[in-house]
């Protein structure tokens, strides 16, 4: 070793890092290959699991048998569901008013989707233990399957999840959500316009590029069970898997890997983990389960597909007075975060009107179809795209731009905070100027001025949630421990796991201002169970926000540690000292002072020098839960601590000969409040429009109408590429802190994904008079619509669903009731029979002419 | 099962393996470098991107035994001096902006410019897809020094990334290819290793 260099005394006072591109210190590992995903961990004696699922959507079991498999070379355990009846809790949401069971390892009685676990085997290579999965005999009984949640609800419809009551649902419909606010059919009758339309959108892939998986590693002999698995939320892993498990949950230990992304997609458990635990725990040795790309495309939920039945009044002035929604929300087979996704969607959804008079029902409902779960956005682009189309379609009738009644309705209170009716307390917002920067980047009115034949703009606006309190969920936390280091660096602790957001820098940036220690002397230590603080994880756009906060206020009592401990060694006051450049000074002498490490040696290993009684600890923890309320009985609650702003312009181009969408120009202007790296916060702006660039124009989980999903693979799901996208250079952030977050910093991981459907949408609109009302709009359909448009004679039309006389129900009370007793001793022999009795019936219910 | 040889980043590495054994599963399981990743297997991510002997190959669409005998560079090939031993973690003697690269013992240097682009230029979020995409825009600059932002994107087609929206990647590309002109013998053959088994 050559001597270390002198250290360079800095002089002054180091500028202060929030607010600035700091790249990334979580780039070199990942830039040079170093960085381990799951799939990358070897341990020693580690073997290898694999799953066998059903090729069928909807089935009853009559048997699985895995004697077979157990015979071929090198397999070493092997289960199904009937092994475990009895063995292991099911689970399902974690949370209360939710206690649903409806999750298993395997399906036991009957196979609710395609792609559901069947069985399992370990062997002690990947090869053997496929070829013995092959061997694995299963005898199913085929039952109709339900894909159109609307049909799944439709009288006559077989029930999918048997065997479970539901609180508040009944039959296919797993639970009920409604909004109560002011008064609907006042605003109706006093409404100069109406405008209504039936929307629906699809399903998505978050596709994470890393695997979905976990390696289970259980120790007989101390009982701990240590899990890696490719996670967003260590607790939500390690408290449903010890329930599932019943085990303590101090003998759980989850750690998480590097994560290659998640985007929602691993916001929650998984049947793989708990498998991979079992046999770790049958077999003693560690086991290695990772899914193929088309598992996780089968089992790794999509965002769940909405019908709305929406409608927004108007007054003359282009005033929104009112929305009234009935939501049919697909959310698969099962779900944990189904529910959540509407309630949240819809109630954030609104913004960023203040919209006086809301009434909305919706049905949360099972199909044989994957299960629904977090996906980027949460609830919002599907609202977004049924409400901003509203908009437009109102704006028409009203002979105002899309500008105009845009300009004329979003929030812009004279003080902050200002409460809307549906609860939302906007602590600041600058969505009004970020509208009249999209529009005006754009070139709005030089477009609506001088159009381009088959070329459109459409604007579109939302804000976002940046934390969340589930309304089932009544928690909204994250904790950050520090631990200044005996040589003066920093280490962070905190159980949020980072997988793209660059929680190590964002955090670095603000332990640096607070502390005055170098960046590059703190570390983010990886979540692990056993010695990270509690938090809920990283969802909801909380890494900045929620985690962020709980990180200053950490580093803050870090501080005041210090200070005081300085002020004792220097006695000097503790008003007239500063920290920076690793050092605690007096402010008037700024090139003396104490470093951090004689500071920490003095509490580590010399403490005669504190003061008299001092606690010696290194260590400071803070957990925030933010000021959110529970969702109220009406519907109406804040549920997110502060809210980002978006205001998205899009500019497409329609080839009417080959149906081609191309978007040519993309403006976003966000409201992000106070940003702490400007380049990640617009990396996060971009990947949020790929999201939601994929969801408008190309993504989607095509089923046949047996519920076998036809494009689990890259091949023909149509994940957006390089060349699809248009320039990304038109982004504008108006920041307006955030007056609740001690930083004034927002969520950004959002944002950027809720406008995109609805701005496409306008934009498709204004290009070739199209009003398409379902997703994704694909170059077929465009073709189909101008054709069917040419046909018809008009110059606008909505396609698939033209129906602006639409009067179907708007309640689930005005839907007819299912027949419980008929679904429960259905003859599953004689579906065909059912089948034409709902074709019948589903003429009323979708209210078609 | 067979013996299969192959050069991998300058050191010979011998395994005995299936014959279904991939390229990709040899690079990871035999000479144990995990950077190449499997996002798909089905030849459509491009996360396993390598290069074979100057050409780039989707290594979960290969057999090990198709390439036996042959040369191939995987993302740890290019920053090898990296691997030089830390001496000093500075002190914040940075006023302001911060160089995280020297800070952690490792400059600019060590790191192959497409690699320094994507760093600078934030065209890494998750990360899982940037090896591949670094080996994929390292070969196509190579070959196309002055392209245009298009040609980039082009270039890039055939590699997902679910994180970024690609445009810092087209940033990274453009701004890669500038220090590759102006620096034009940055390929820096990695020294022979002596032959070890696995
Ligand atoms: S793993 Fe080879 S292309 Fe995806
Ligand atoms: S950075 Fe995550 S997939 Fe590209």
């Amino acid at each position: 070793m050559t001597q270390a260099p002198a250290r360079p005394v800095a002089s002054g006072v180091a500028a202060k890092l929030v607010g600035q591109s700091v790249p990334r210190k979580e780039d070199l590992a990942l830039l040079t290959g170093t960085a381990r995903f799951i799939d990358d961990i070897r341990l020693p004696g580690m073997v290898y699991a694999k799953i066998l699922r059903s090729e069928v959507a909807h089935a009853r079991v009559r048997s699985v048998d895995t004697s077979t498999a157990l015979t071929m070379p090198g397999v070493l355990d092997a289960m199904c569901g009937a092994d475990l009846v009895g063995k292991v809790k099911p689970w399902g949401d974690l949370m209360q008013d939710l206690l649903v069971g409806d999750h298993t390892p395997f399906a036991v009685d009957k196979v609710l989707y395609h792609g559901q676990e069947l069985a399992a085997v370990v062997a002690s290579s990947r090869y053997e233990a496929l070829d013995a999965l092959e061997k694995i005999e299963v005898d199913l009984d085929q039952l109709k399957a339900y894909v159109d949640p609307e049909e799944a609800i439709a009288p006559g419809a077989g029930l999918i999840q048997e065997g479970i009551t539901y609180e508040f649902g009944d039959g296919n419909i797993f639970d009920r959500y409604k909004v109560r606010i002011g008064d609907i059919d006042v605003a109706e009758e006093e409404a100069d316009v109406v405008v209504r339309q039936r929307f629906t959108t699809n399903r998505q892939a978050g596709a994470a590029l890393d695997p979905h998986g976990c390696i289970a590693d259980f120790d007989s002999f101390t009982g701990v069970l240590t899990i890696y698995s490719s996670t967003q939320s260590i607790y939500m892993v390690r408290d449903v898997l010890a329930d599932v498990l019943q085990m303590p949950r101090n003998k759980v230990r989850v750690i998480i890997p590097e994560v290659g992304a998640g985007f929602g997609s691993k916001a929650q458990i998984f049947p793989y983990e708990v498998i991979a635990a079992i046999f770790s725990m049958r077999l003693g040795r560690p086991v290695h389960l990772v899914l193929t790309r088309k598992e996780i495309f089968q089992s790794g939920t999509a965002r769940n597909g909405q019908v709305r039945y929406a409608e927004l009044m108007c007054k003359r002035d282009g005033t929104i007075t009112g929305y009234r929604d009935y939501i049919i929300h697909n959310t698969g087979a099962m779900s944990v975060w189904g529910n959540q996704v509407l309630h949240i969607g819809t109630n954030v959804g609104m913004l960023p009107y203040p919209i006086p008079n809301i009434r909305v029902d919706g049905d949360i409902v099972h199909t044989n179809t994957t299960p629904g779960g977090a996906l980027r956005g949460f609830g919002i682009p599907q609202m977004i795209w049924a409400k901003e189309q509203l908009v437009d379609m109102a704006a028409a009738e009203l002979g105002l731009s899309a500008l105009e009644i845009r300009s004329r309705n979003v929030v812009r209170p004279e003080v902050f905070p200002f409460r809307t009716p549906m609860g939302h307390v906007i602590d600041s917002t600058t969505i009004y100027d970020c509208l009249q920067k999209s529009a005006e980047a754009i070139g709005f009115e030089e477009h609506t001025a001088h159009p381009t034949p088959y070329e459109g703009i459409g604007l579109a606006v939302s804000m976002k949630y940046t934390s969340c309190r589930h309304p089932s969920f009544d928690t909204d936390q994250s904790a950050v421990r520090l631990r200044l280091e005996t040589d003066g660096t920093v280490t962070i602790y905190s159980s949020d796991v980072t997988h793209g957001q660059g929680h190590a820098t964002m955090l670095s940036q603000i332990v640096a201002d607070v502390l005055g220690v170098g960046f590059e002397k703190i570390t983010l230590a990886q979540p692990d169970s056993l010695n990270s603080p509690f938090g809920l994880g990283t969802y909801a756009s909380r890494g900045a926000a929620v985690l962020g906060t709980a990180c200053r206020m950490a580093a803050e009592r870090l501080r005041e540690r210090l200070l005081t401990i300085a002020a004792h060694v220097l006695d000097a006051d503790i008003a007239s000292l500063e920290m920076s450049n690793d050092r605690v000074y007096i402010a008037r002498l700024p090139d003396s002072g104490l470093y951090l490490e004689i500071l920490a040696g003095i509490v580590a290993y010399r403490t005669h020098q504190l003061p008299p009684g001092f606690e010696p600890s290194l260590e400071a923890t803070a957990t925030y839960d933010t000021p959110t309320e529970r969702e109220g009985a009406d519907g109406s609650g804040n549920l997110s601590v502060t809210y980002s702003g978006a205001a998205h312009a899009a500019r497409v181009r329609v080839d009417p000969e080959t149906g081609l969408i191309r978007i040519v120009d993309y403006v976003m202007a966000h409201d992000t409040g106070v940003v702490i790296n400007p380049l990640v916060v617009e990396g996060q702006h971009q990947g949020g429009f790929l999201m939601g660039m994929g969801m408008a124009l190309g993504e989607d989980y095509l089923y046949d109408d047996e519920g076998r999903l036809l494009n689990a693979s890259f091949k023909n799901y149509l994940a957006p590429t390089a060349t699809d996208m248009p320039e990304l250079d038109h982004n504008f952030e108006i920041p307006a802190p955030s007056l609740t977050i001690p930083g004034g910093q927002k969520g950004a991981g959002e944002s950027g994904t809720g406008p995109v459907p609805a701005a496409v949408g306008n934009a498709v609109f204004n290009a070739s008079g199209v009003r398409f009302t379902s997703l994704p709009i694909t170059p077929e359909k465009m073709l189909l619509a101008l054709r069917e448009k040419e046909r018809q004679g008009l110059s606008v039309f909505r396609f698939p669903d033209d129906m602006p006389d639409f009067t179907g129900p708007r309640t689930h009370a005005e839907w007819p009731e299912p027949d419980l007793s008929e679904s429960v001793d259905f003859d599953w022999d004689s579906f065909d029979e059912i089948e034409d009795l709902e074709l019948d019936d589903l003429g009323d219910v979708d209210g078609a002419p | 099962m067979q013996d299969v040889t192959i050069t991998i980043n300058g050191d010979i590495v011998t395994g005995t393996i299936d014959e279904r054994t991939l390229l990709l599963d040899f690079i990871r399981d035999v000479a144990g470098k995990t950077g190449t990743h499997n996002g798909c297997l089905e030849a459509r991510c491009g996360c396993c991107s390598v290069e074979v002997e100057g050409d780039i190959v989707k290594s979960c669409n290969v057999l090990a035994l198709q390439v036996a005998g042959r040369s191939v560079t995987t993302i740890e090939g290019l920053s090898k001096e990296r691997l030089r031993p830390v001496e000093h973690v500075t002190s914040q003697s940075l006023a302001g902006m911060y160089a995280p690269l020297e800070a952690m013992g490792a400059d600019v240097n060590d790191l192959h410019p497409v690699q320094v682009a994507f760093h600078q230029c934030h065209a890494l979020q998750c990360g899982f897809c940037t090896p591949g995409m670094v080996m994929v825009m390292k070969n196509y600059l190579e070959e196309n020094p002055e392209p245009t932002r298009d040609d980039v994107r082009t270039a890039i087609a055939g590699n997902l990334c679910r994180c970024t929206g690609y445009q810092h990647i087209v940033d990274a590309g453009m701004m890669a290819a500038e220090t590759m002109r102006s620096q034009p013998d940055n390929s820096r053959p990695a020294p022979a290793r002596p032959a070890h088994d696995h």
